[in-house]
């Protein structure tokens, strides 16, 4: 009982509510920290002639990250609410400046808005956007999902910002985008007969394209089923991944000794950090960093699950289903188990804009356990 | 409204459902991925660690160097210097981010390389783009054209060195030196006998790189030393090869001979002191022709044709040919009947022309008959009947039996590649005819080291040595690591016989016929040949003349053989290959330090040619010239005024009292 008192206590004088989740972000960031530098040693050294380029710049990243996660745990979720469409209209107002002068274009593929002092992509906090607008949407009436003309309202919604984001190109941003507003849709309570056509008609068109394009794109697309096939083609950093894996092997060379971030594996502080993070730590550290994922993930579909009301709850999936589609795509691109396309490692991989839109995303779940039913109900 | 309101707001039991099947899913897929990793980490694991330490790993050669070959007197004639390879790594190019800058990059190096390399840009894109880790685009290159490459620093593009072997004096002794492929193994000649002494062992250096192949500070390195090759020394000796290479190419164009060629032997120790063969090619450049107008016929030819015309051109025909040695030949068959008995020098017989031989009718070179003659006159006259007559004397079982003593049935064993033997005529069919033709050096192919070294034998008291090229082998420092010793076969003949043959060869170049090989001060003997070239069939016009010759023949010190292939013209070797050696001998004698010896009329005329200088000093002008004028020579001022009236010779040069040349010059100098 006494403990459950300190418990009370604790969350009345406290303005952050869960400290569970508190404590395994930090986990996440600060260890992803230390990799991204032990990873990006070499490279920066050779690249940018300093071995703390990369360092720095996510330590920044890191403290923002956090910094945006205890600021947004105290904006009640509701005015969120408020900001629902005009984010959205925003976030869609940026998709389309990418097109002008503003828009960086970096390996062909035009991702960021150069604003001089920051990069910003828009592609990131169209993640945001969507969850916001479609838990906002659902929650407007009753029953939204049993009238047929919300349901393709919305997917038109999710539709233009998924195609806007594929024009860039970047079709694991889309993907991740319109697979988030579907999950929230999945738990709002999506029919099984809009749940079957939907995949009916996504793997219909998934067959046109094929038979469109012949064997070669079943090809490309099969072909991280064997990528040792071409190891120096559109497979290499696939295979320079897995021979880092696999030098690992149970217990990892150790930190900081991983051979394959001398430049065989391009950019190993990015999408393929996990590569680097097995090489170092084994299968050991790979599995105990997916323990790590999985608490984080309960903990959140916990929050969730106790929200105060409908929107706070779809918000908490939204959050949840972004932060767990993007961990499994990493996982499974870096391990071939699907097609090649680059997501990031939540919490772990390089990038700002990333680091930001997953720190905000916690910060909103923080604010929702903060008039959670936990206690409530006792 | 507000329970309305509130029913909105309500999360429903299929809410929860659904949040908790997604949890059971994500946990479903993480548990999938989490043996997917098992299964790289460690059911695949040792087998992607081991492709993995393959390609951060290099295993690089450390070439080790290779020695040098020196003359007699340490003077450098090959030497391994550093030259550059260009490499490139095709995967560097094809992870770059995207296609074009692929492309842009690719371009980049192929127009580099090829403006460089002076190579085509679709030869270098083939290697460029080939789908392997590391490509070699070209080697043997100048540090210049490194640098050159190097300063652009191109992507992919790196430079090794590797060592290259460098022939500093270029067209000299390359028929002897041989040469080297590009991965430095000997072709041909020395470098390739021996190759073992000059390879040396290479070491290993296997280390950790980066994907550029750069070593890591951290990773680990293991080194292993390269031993360097062993230094060669020859018994050439540089000099005596100079004058004997300028001698053969200005007889050879004097002769306008296919090619002429000559050896000159150490006679005591059968040490090979130079060896050529016009043209030589240039060692540097193995596979380039002689001439333009060559190297033209020899771009214009099939690969295959190609090789043999190189075999052909790397060959060294005194070592790897036989030639019919002619006349030259009779010193073997006067020795073997001078040892035997059978005749004397001061024999006399009578040719008139021609000898019968079983019926057939074999004719003397002279359509004049030489008549009587000693036998010193027959060897002079070169008189084919008296040796056919001395051949029969000594008959065929007892002439193979010299032939074998003498060391023509077996190769001589000089330290030097596929060497060749004589061709005998079968003993067991050769009839009497057989046996007069050789007798008289027909119908028998001998290699000129073979001759050389049976004549120097002869020269050697009777003691056959065995030739040699290699003196001693030397370790990077110079220190003497193994010493080939003068190797002596065997004694062939009595010291006696020796003598004679001696005086014979020496009579025949002071009078007996050959003097366009006498050397004044040196007493030089020889015998020429002149023997039609076989051909399909028959004989050809063509001829090898030749000459073969020692000195001083007293106690002879040097042999010399020169054999012109094809002299066009005059053919007989009097006239083609003995004034060629004359002219060797009396280039190398001096520097060999072999001392004059003049013979009383010699002394008589040198004497006549001299004269004493006189002493001018403290003279004026007029009387110093008509002082220098009386005693024929010539003079110069080289410094005062001879115009003043007060000039005196204060010095002269050379001194008063010495003897030189008669119209030789005299040096005054005197005051102002």
């Amino acid at each position: 009982m006494k403990i459950r008192k300190f418990n009370r206590t604790l969350r009345k004088t406290s303005k952050y509510n869960d400290f569970i989740l508190i404590f395994l972000t930090l986990i996440l960031i600060v260890f992803g920290v230390i990799m991204v530098f032990s990873a990006s040693y070499y490279s920066a050294l050779s690249k940018y002639g300093d071995a703390y380029h990369f360092l720095i710049r996510d330590g920044v990243f890191a403290v923002i990250g956090i910094a945006a996660m205890l600021g947004v745990s105290r904006i009640p979720y509701r005015v969120l609410r408020k900001f629902a469409f005009p984010f959205l209209a925003a976030v869609v107002f940026m998709l389309l400046l990418l097109f002008t002068p503003l828009g960086k274009t970096v390996n062909g593929a035009t991702r960021w808005l150069d604003l001089k002092i920051i990069t910003v992509m828009p592609g990131e906090f169209a993640k945001l956007a969507v969850i916001l607008f479609t838990a906002s949407y659902l929650t407007n009436g009753r029953d939204k999902l049993k009238k047929a003309g919300s349901v393709i309202w919305l997917m038109l919604v999710g539709g233009l910002i998924a195609g806007l984001i594929m024009l860039q190109p970047n079709m694991s941003t889309a993907v991740t985008v319109v697979l988030i507003m579907g999950s929230i849709m999945f738990v709002e309570g999506l029919s099984w007969k809009w749940i079957g056509s939907l995949l009916a008609i996504g793997g219909a068109a998934g067959a046109a394209i094929i038979i469109k394009e012949g064997g070669y794109k079943l090809q490309r697309i099969t072909s991280f089923l064997h990528p040792f096939d071409d190891p120096m083609g559109d497979g290499y950093q696939v295979v320079q991944g897995l021979l880092a894996m696999g030098s690992g092997g149970l217990f990892g060379v150790g930190l900081g000794k991983s051979m394959q971030k001398n430049l065989y594996l391009p950019e190993p502080q990015n999408d393929f950090i996990l590569a680097i993070i097995g090489e170092e730590l084994g299968f050991i550290g790979i599995a105990a960093l997916m323990v790590v994922y999985m608490l984080l993930i309960w903990r959140c579909i916990n929050i969730t699950l106790n929200a105060p009301d409908r929107f706070s709850m779809l918000l908490g999936s939204g959050v949840t289903a972004m932060i767990a589609i993007q961990v499994l795509f990493n996982i499974a691109i870096v391990t071939s188990s699907m097609p090649p396309t680059g997501v990031i490692l939540p919490f772990i991989s390089y990038g700002g804009n990333a680091m930001l839109v997953c720190c905000i995303g916690i910060g909103i779940l923080l604010n929702i356990s903060h008039y959670s039913k936990l206690d409530r109900e006792e | 409204m507000n329970k309305d309101r509130a029913k909105v707001n309500q999360i429903t039991i299929k809410n929860r459902k659904r949040l908790l099947g997604a949890f059971a899913f994500i946990l479903f897929i993480m548990s999938v991925l989490c043996f997917r990793c098992g299964w790289w980490q460690i059911v695949k694991g040792e087998e992607l660690a081991d492709t993995a330490a393959a390609q951060q790993t290099r295993d690089s050669l450390v070439e080790a160097k290779r020695g040098v070959i020196y003359d007699r007197n340490k003077m450098e004639l090959a030497v391994s210097g550093t030259a550059y390879s260009v490499w490139v790594r095709p995967a560097d190019l094809k992870t770059a981010d995207s296609a074009n800058k692929k492309e842009d990059l690719t371009s980049e190096v192929i127009s580099g390389l090829s403006g460089i390399l002076e190579m085509d840009d679709d030869e270098v894109r083939e290697s460029v783009t080939a789908d392997q880790n590391l490509i070699k685009i070209e080697s043997g290159l100048s540090k210049e054209t490194a640098d050159r490459i190097r300063e652009l620093e191109l992507t992919a593009v790196e430079l090794s060195e590797d060592s290259k072997r460098f022939y500093p004096l270029g067209l000299f002794a390359s028929h002897l030196i041989g040469s080297v492929s590009d991965d430095n193994t000997g072709l041909a000649g020395i470098e390739a006998y021996y190759n073992r002494y000059l390879t040396g062992v290479s070491g290993r250096r296997i280390q950790n790189t980066d994907v550029s192949g750069n070593g890591l500070s951290y990773g680990f390195e293991e080194y292993y030393a390269a031993e360097d090759g062993l230094g060669v020394v020859l018994t050439i000796d540089e000099v005596v090869q100079n004058y004997v290479e300028k001698a053969i190419a200005s007889c050879q164009k004097k002769t306008q001979a296919d090619r002429v060629m000559c050896l000159v032997m150490d006679t005591e120790t059968a040490e090979i002191l130079a060896m050529a063969v016009t043209p030589e090619y240039d060692p540097n450049n193995p596979r380039e022709a002689p001439t333009e107008a060559e190297q033209k016929k020899l771009d214009s030819m099939s690969d295959k044709k190609k090789v043999d015309y190189w075999n052909k051109m790397w060959r060294n025909p005194l070592l790897q040919d036989t030639y019919e040695p002619g006349s030259t030949f009779k010193l073997m068959t006067t020795t073997i009947a001078l040892e035997e008995g059978l005749t004397s020098p001061s024999e006399t017989f009578y040719d008139n022309g021609s000898i019968d031989v079983s019926g057939e009718t074999l004719k003397c070179w002279s359509d004049v008959p030489h008549g009587k003659q000693t036998l010193e006159e027959a060897v002079g006259n070169s008189c084919n009947p008296v040796f056919v007559t001395l051949g029969l004397r000594i008959g065929k079982e007892r002439f193979y039996n010299y032939m074998e003593l003498f060391g023509y049935d077996s190769i001589t064993g000089i330290d030097y590649p596929s060497e060749a033997t004589a061709i005998l005529q079968n003993e067991d069919t050769a009839g009497p005819v057989d046996l007069a033709t050789m007798a008289y050096g027909h119908g028998i192919a001998v290699t000129p080291i073979q001759l050389a070294t049976a004549v120097s034998a002869i020269g050697n008291g009777g003691v056959m040595m065995k030739p040699h090229l290699v003196k001693e082998l030397v370790d990077s420092d110079g220190k003497t690591v193994r010493t080939f010793e003068p190797e002596e076969v065997r004694q062939i003949i009595s010291k006696q016989t020796s003598d004679e043959v001696c005086d014979i060869m020496e009579y025949v170049v002071s009078e007996g016929g050959v003097e366009t090989a006498y050397v004044e001060g040196y007493r030089v003997g020889g015998k020429t040949g002149t023997a039609n070239k076989p051909k399909a069939g028959g004989y050809s016009e063509d001829t090898y003349s030749s000459f073969i010759g020692m000195a001083p023949m007293n106690d002879p010190k040097v042999t010399v053989l020169v054999i012109v292939d094809s002299p066009v013209g005059i053919k007989y070797g009097s006239q083609t290959a003995a004034p060629c050696a004359q002219t060797i001998f009396k280039n190398i004698l001096p520097y060999l330090g072999i001392e004059t010896q003049y013979s009383d009329d010699e002394t008589e005329k040198i004497e006549k040619n001299k004269t004493t200088v006189p002493d001018i000093t403290g003279l004026s002008y007029k009387k110093a010239v008509s002082a220098l004028e009386k005693a024929e020579l010539k003079y110069k001022v080289q410094s005062g005024d001879s115009s003043g009236d007060s000039f005196k010779v204060k010095d002269q040069y050379p001194k008063a009292g010495t003897k030189v040349d008669k119209k030789s010059t005299v040096y005054i100098y005197g005051s102002k």
